[in-house]
Parts: C-alpha cells; sequence; structure tokens
C-alpha cells in the first residue's frame, strides 16, 4: 500500500537528483519515507537518496518496491505548478502508479524491479578530509573547470589549511582557493584526487544553489557529496569514483 | 521457473568447462595486466563461454564489472560516456588503485543507427583505457584491424561432446533428475560444441521427467548457420542436386549474394562443358532474381536457388577433388573499379541519345560501338573533329570513345579543333540575329564544312532527322531567314 500527497517542488527536486544518473530507478516505500539508491551504467557515479515521511503532506507506505521510468515520471511532475499537490497512490493489483495533479489524473505503468540495475552497496569509506560549503561555491567551481578541461581536480592543502579546486585543460588553467573564511567548515586531511567533470556537473545540476554541501575527500578516493533538500527533509548522497590519473 | 544457463553459470574461472587453455591464458592476462595494460578480445562461436568466462574473471580477481552489449545502444556517444568514463575512472569502493572490468560483449556486432559509429569508439576507448578490458566477439575478422591489432587475443574453441557430459551430468545431479548417460551424450552430440544449448535442450526435456531415458531426447539436432566456404565445396565438388539444395538452407546469405558467391567460384572447378551447363543454370537463376525484384514476389526464390545449387550440382561430369581457394564474389568489387568508365560511358550515351532522339540505352548500345569503330585511334581525324564537335566531348571522353591515350597530342589537338569548330558554328547560327540579315543568303556557301564532307547531299536533303533539335537562337533566325541554316552540322546519321 502506498499513498502519498506531496508538493511538486520536492518531488521534483528528489527525482531530479537521481535522474542525472540513471533513467530507471527503484524505489522503496518505507513506513518513513521513500529511499532510493541506484549506481549508474558505467559504474562510476552513485546516489543515494531518501525523503522523510515528514516532507510529504501525507504519507502512507508499508515497505514497497517499485520500478520507475525517470524520465516519465519526471514529465508528469512537470506538469505541476510549483506549489501545486501531487497525489500519489499505487495500485497493487494492475501495478501501476495513479498521479494526480489538481484534477489531471495519469496512469503511470511502472517496470518489474527485478529488470533493473541491481542497486549498489554503499560502501564504507574512510575519507580523512570534509569540506562544507555552499552549493554556489561548488556551481562556480564546476562551470569554471568546465571551459577549459573535462576533469577537475579536488584537494585540501592540509599544511596551509584551505580547500582547492584545479582544472588543467590543453592551454589554460582554472584554479580556485578557499579558505577557512569562505567556507562554512573545514576538517582538514591529506586528499587530492581527479574527477569526471562530465559527472559532477550533472550532480551539480541538483544541488541547490543555497544548500550546504558537504565534500568527503581522500587521497586518490572517491568523493562524497552530501546536501539537503526540502527544508532538510530529504538528503542526497553523490559518490563518485576518481579518474585514474595517467602519466 | 530459472533458466538453468543463468542458475548454473560458473561463478569462478575453475568452473569454466572445456577450453582449459584458454581459460589459463585469460586468467594469465588479467594477474599480469598492471605490467602490460593491454585489452584482450575472446573470441569463439556462440554458446561456448567467452562471456561466463569475463564474468567469472571479474569474480575471481574481485573486480566490479561494468558490461556493455548489444541489448544497450552503443552509438559512439553512449560508448564514450559509459564504457570510456568506467575505463579512465577507478572504483567506488576502492578509489583510483581499484580495477574494475570492462566488457564489451559482441564487439564485433556493430548493426544499424543505434550502433552508429560504434566500433571506432571501442578503439578509441581501448586505446585511451586505464582499466582491464575484455572484448568479446564471435567473429575475429569482424573487427577493425586496428582493434585487433591493439590488443591480446585469446580463442575459445568449440566444447567437445566429452566436456559437456560431465556439465550436464552435474546439473541433474543438482536437480534430482535420474538420467541414463547415453541420454546426456545424445544431448551433447546434437548441440556440436555449443554447451549452452546442450543445457536449454537438458532443460527442456528435462523438465517434465524425473527419469530422463535415450527416448525422451526428441529434441532435434540444432540448426547451425554453415560457412559459405564449407557451402561452396558441397555444392561444387560433392554433393548431389537435392543434397545440395539442403546445404543452401543452412548458409546465411540471400540468394543474390548467394549467386555471386557461386558464379565466381565455379569456374575454379569447372571447365568446359559442364560449366557452360552451370553458368546455364547461373543465367536460369539470375532471370529468377529478376522476376523477384520486378514482381517483388519473393516466392520465386526457391526457384533462383535449385539453379544455383541443384543445377550447379548436376552440371558436374566428372568427380572433383582436392582443395580449391574460393574467394569473395568480385562482382562489388568490380563495379566499384568500374564506375569511372562506366560513368564516361554514360556520360557521352547520355549527350548523344539527346542529340539524336534515341533512348540511353540505344545510344550506348547501337551508336557507341559504331563511333568507336569509325574514329578508331582517331586515325580518321576530320571524323573524330566532327564527333567531337557535334556531341561536345572533352578529352577523357574522346580517348573514351577512340581508345587513344588521353593526354596525347592528338587527342588534345582534336578537342581544340572541335571547339574551334563549335564557335563557329554557332556564329553561323546566330546568323541574322546579330549581323545584317543580307548574310543570310550567303549560309549555305560559308557551310564549307559539311558541304566538302558530304558532296553529294542536295540543300533538300541536308535537313536530317537527327539534326532536328538544334539551337533555338538557330530556329529563331531560320524562320528570317528563310531556310534552313541549322544543316552545318553533321547528324549521326551522316556517317552511315
Amino acid at each position: 500500500m502506498f499513498k502519498a500527497i506531496v508538493s511538486a517542488e520536492t518531488l521534483t527536486s528528489a527525482l531530479d537528483s537521481v535522474s542525472v544518473l540513471v533513467d530507471e530507478c527503484k524505489i522503496h516505500l518505507e513506513e518513513d519515507g521513500l529511499e532510493i539508491r541506484a549506481v549508474d551504467p558505467a559504474n562510476v557515479g552513485m546516489v543515494d537518496l531518501s525523503l522523510d515521511a515528514a516532507a510529504f503532506e501525507s504519507y502512507e507506505a508499508d515497505g514497497g518496491l517499485i520500478g520507475v521510468d525517470l524520465s516519465r515520471l519526471e514529465d508528469i511532475a512537470g506538469m505541476a505548478d510549483s506549489g501545486q499537490l501531487i497525489q500519489l497512490e499505487l495500485d497493487e493489483e494492475t501495478r501501476k502508479l495513479h498521479i494526480q495533479i489538481d484534477g489531471l489524473e495519469y496512469t503511470l505503468a511502472l517496470i518489474d524491479p527485478d529488470s533493473i540495475r541491481q542497486e549498489p552497496d554503499i560502501p564504507d569509506l574512510d575519507l580523512p578530509a570534509e569540506v562544507v560549503l555552499e552549493g554556489s561555491d561548488v556551481n562556480r567551481s564546476v562551470t569554471a573547470a568546465d571551459m577549459v578541461s573535462d576533469h577537475i581536480a579536488l584537494g585540501v592543502d592540509d599544511a596551509a589549511e584551505y580547500f582547492y579546486v584545479d582544472a588543467e585543460g590543453d592551454t589554460d588553467d582554472v584554479h580556485l582557493e578557499l579558505t577557512q573564511e569562505d567556507l562554512i567548515d573545514l576538517q582538514v586531511g591529506p586528499a587530492h584526487s581527479l574527477f569526471s567533470l562530465d559527472y559532477l556537473k550533472d550532480m551539480n545540476k541538483a544541488i541547490p544553489a543555497d544548500a550546504e554541501v558537504t565534500l568527503a575527500l581522500g587521497e586518490e578516493f572517491p568523493v562524497k557529496i552530501y546536501f539537503g533538500f526540502a527544508e532538510g527533509q530529504g538528503q542526497v548522497t553523490y559518490m563518485l569514483a576518481p579518474r585514474i590519473q595517467s602519466d | 521457473m530459472s533458466d538453468w544457463t543463468e542458475t548454473y553459470r560458473p561463478t569462478t574461472l575453475s568452473e569454466v568447462r572445456g577450453n582449459n587453455k584458454a581459460r589459463d591464458k585469460l586468467e594469465e592476462w588479467a594477474t599480469s595486466w598492471d605490467d602490460h595494460r593491454d585489452a584482450v578480445i575472446v573470441h569463439g562461436s556462440p554458446g561456448i563461454g567467452k562471456t561466463s568466462a569475463a564474468h567469472a574473471l571479474a569474480n575471481d580477481m574481485g573486480w566490479p564489472v561494468m558490461e556493455l552489449n548489444a541489448s544497450d545502444d552503443r552509438q559512439a556517444d553512449v560508448i564514450e560516456r559509459i564504457a570510456g568514463e568506467a575505463a579512465k575512472s577507478g572504483t567506488l569502493t576502492a578509489g583510483e588503485s581499484g580495477r574494475r572490468l570492462v566488457i564489451l560483449d559482441e564487439a564485433d556486432n556493430f548493426h544499424g543507427n543505434a550502433d552508429y559509429g560504434g566500433s571506432r569508439e571501442v578503439t578509441r576507448v581501448v586505446n585511451d583505457a586505464n582499466q582491464p578490458i575484455v572484448l568479446v566477439a564471435n567473429e575475429f575478422y569482424d573487427m577493425s584491424q586496428s582493434l585487433r591489432n591493439s590488443c591480446e587475443t585469446i580463442e575459445f574453441r568449440d566444447v567437445s561432446a566429452r566436456s559437456i557430459v560431465p556439465v550436464l551430468r552435474d546439473i541433474c545431479r543438482r536437480e534430482g533428475i535420474e538420467f541414463e548417460e547415453e541420454a546426456l551424450e545424445k544431448i551433447a552430440d546434437d548441440t556440436s560444441g555449443d554447451l549452452r544449448s546442450a543445457v536449454n535442450d537438458l532443460q527442456a526435456v528435462a523438465e517434465d521427467t524425473s527419469r530422463l531415458t535415450v527416448d525422451d531426447i526428441v529434441t532435434g539436432e540444432r540448426d547451425r548457420t554453415e560457412g559459405i566456404f564449407d557451402f561452396l565445396d558441397t555444392v561444387i565438388k560433392e554433393a548431389g542436386a537435392e543434397a545440395a539444395l539442403r546445404a543452401s538452407y543452412d548458409v546465411d546469405e540471400n540468394p543474390d549474394e548467394m549467386l555471386n558467391w557461386l558464379e565466381d567460384n565455379v569456374p575454379k572447378d569447372y571447365a568446359g562443358a559442364e560449366l557452360a551447363d552451370a553458368y546455364e543454370f547461373f543465367a536460369n537463376a539470375d532471370r529468377w532474381l529478376g522476376r523477384v525484384r520486378s514482381s517483388q514476389n519473393y516466392s520465386y526464390w526457391r526457384y533462383a536457388t535449385d539453379n544455383m545449387t541443384a543445377g550447379v550440382a548436376a552440371s558436374r561430369r566428372e568427380p572433383k577433388g582436392g582443395w580449391t581457394r574460393y574467394g569473395p564474389p568480385s562482382y562489388w568489387s568490380k563495379l566499384g573499379r568500374s564506375k569511372g568508365t562506366r560513368n564516361t560511358r554514360d556520360g557521352i550515351a547520355e549527350r548523344i541519345a539527346e542529340r539524336e532522339g534515341t533512348s540511353v540505352a540505344t545510344a550506348r548500345r547501337e551508336i557507341l560501338p559504331f563511333l568507336s569503330a569509325i574514329t578508331h585511334h582517331c586515325k580518321n581525324r576530320e571524323r573524330t573533329v566532327q564527333m567531337a564537335a557535334t556531341y561536345n566531348l572533352d578529352e577523357s571522353e574522346v580517348s573514351f570513345v577512340t581508345g587513344s591515350g588521353k593526354e596525347t597530342n592528338k587527342v588534345e589537338s582534336i578537342v581544340e579543333d572541335a571547339e574551334e569548330r563549335i564557335a563557329e558554328t554557332t556564329v553561323e547560327h546566330s546568323g541574322s540575329a546579330f549581323f545584317q540579315p543580307d548574310d543570310a543568303d550567303s549560309d549555305g556557301s560559308e557551310d564549307t564544312a559539311s558541304a566538302t564532307e558530304r558532296p553529294d547531299d542536295t540543300d533538300a536533303d541536308r535537313q536530317s532527322p537527327a539534326s532536328s533539335n538544334e539551337s533555338s537562337s538557330a530556329e529563331s533566325t531560320a524562320e528570317t531567314a528563310g531556310h534552313e541554316s541549322d544543316d552545318d552540322q553533321a547528324g549521326l546519321n551522316d556517317f552511315f
């Protein structure tokens, strides 16, 4: 059983943050909220999303699992104006999701969850450095780096205690340093890794400019990007594997 | 009810049956990957465990797998984004030092729009990779040479019936099915080297019985596509009419292609009267293929196939033996090579046709040969110039018709003269349009070139039908001039 009413903004931002990595996903309908975990086809990026029951206007579920075509669901959610409410109801018999937006009824055929790529296990990583910054700073770094290169280095200088972003292109370079004062918080540790900008760009799209974003970094290790949405009722954790630094 | 080929898929390399040598080679490739950093191509027939071996290898090495196969869209940008990124990135669990196995299944099969640019992109991914890549393919030589050269190669051979039986026995034990040894042997024999088919067949017959006997094995022998070269051997050297026809059912070529193959290779073994007979049948087959093309009734294909297979086999008059180097049909490459010549020929024929009021085919078939004979090697220079002027031919076209070299002074001077003549006649034709009408009367006497060539012609019969379509300027002057002014240019009929 699943029945929920949620604001269009909350639903779209949740879906957007998953759809940057995958086209289809499994949604766990837990009693205390939604959970989505997915890894992209190349096994390079991963998303772990939870949306608490409190983020919904009303929420009832008893632990089901559905498979969803994300672009379809996003299109439907896009029909709603911001501030409008979307009502979701699962028909257990037909395995279809009934969606209502102010009189507009849409029946969405679901996908067999078994046919969707397996959900990843969340790796337990010990990442020494942690940077907390504003979403707009992430956006600024990624956009600037994208002008010159297809990959980006994120690191923390543990001696001088600052977080830096490096992008080296064939001809041009971009460098950004953010010290303790520019950041919300900085936990210094040895960290320097190279990442694909294609992925970071996509993830960046889902990060709200005013959100508090936490980056956990290590030496040639994946990055964990953590932020909240829907007034803190939803949490997204991205993980991105590092590029191999070829010499 | 799950698919046994999935349930009993090997999870470690040691469970991969048959192909021990290839298996060990694959393992060695993986363990020494850090030293050589090459990709590997695993190739062999379907169903013998190539993909399974790759997955088992990843499992053994503890490497996460990224697989891209034919069920995915494999356009260049998809391959770049997914396989490319997977091959350049570390893993989520171990970061940069972590290895990931990239498996590109069916790397020899890139088809149609869904895979546009795919094979080229695979080569690039392989060359830029920082992670181990396994390319799985059926046909080694269907992959580009650059790709083959940049990879190590491991060949998987067909699994022998001797190796298939133990696998089947093992499955039966685990499923709790009693069996007769002969039954398993029969399955193994029938599937001839295809382990996956053997397991599927076993499941098909064992599903409903608790005891498996030979009589239960009703699954027929599997269709196997026969290679075209074996087929040629069968039809040309061995089989009788009926057997030859039957052999064609297993070949993966349509009748048009099959005819090309046969027609090109039969002369390597047949000679004299039997070859003539065989070609008689090819002619029949071709006629049927023509009927298929024009009527779109593909049931006629059967008559084409009858003729080209049974017909050829029946034409054989003495036993054939030994080994013949058969080759792919040269039909298309011949067409490709002769394209330039054919274009020149058609270009000339079109102009002749327009000028003489015939069809292009007639011009090509009935006029061009005569022109060639008349102007052979430009011996009759005057006629050649005349021809070049009439049909406005350039050097290469004159050389095509006459058979003289294109760059020779002879041809060049002829074309020059022809151009001059065209210029002259154009001025003449413009006649009263630009000058005083009083010179219209002298038209006939000015017409020296054609007058000397055709001394018997009278003014009256100069208007040959062939030269009736003249330039419009000539026609407009004709009215004011009051008599035919367009007869200074010889038509083709004047040659005869």
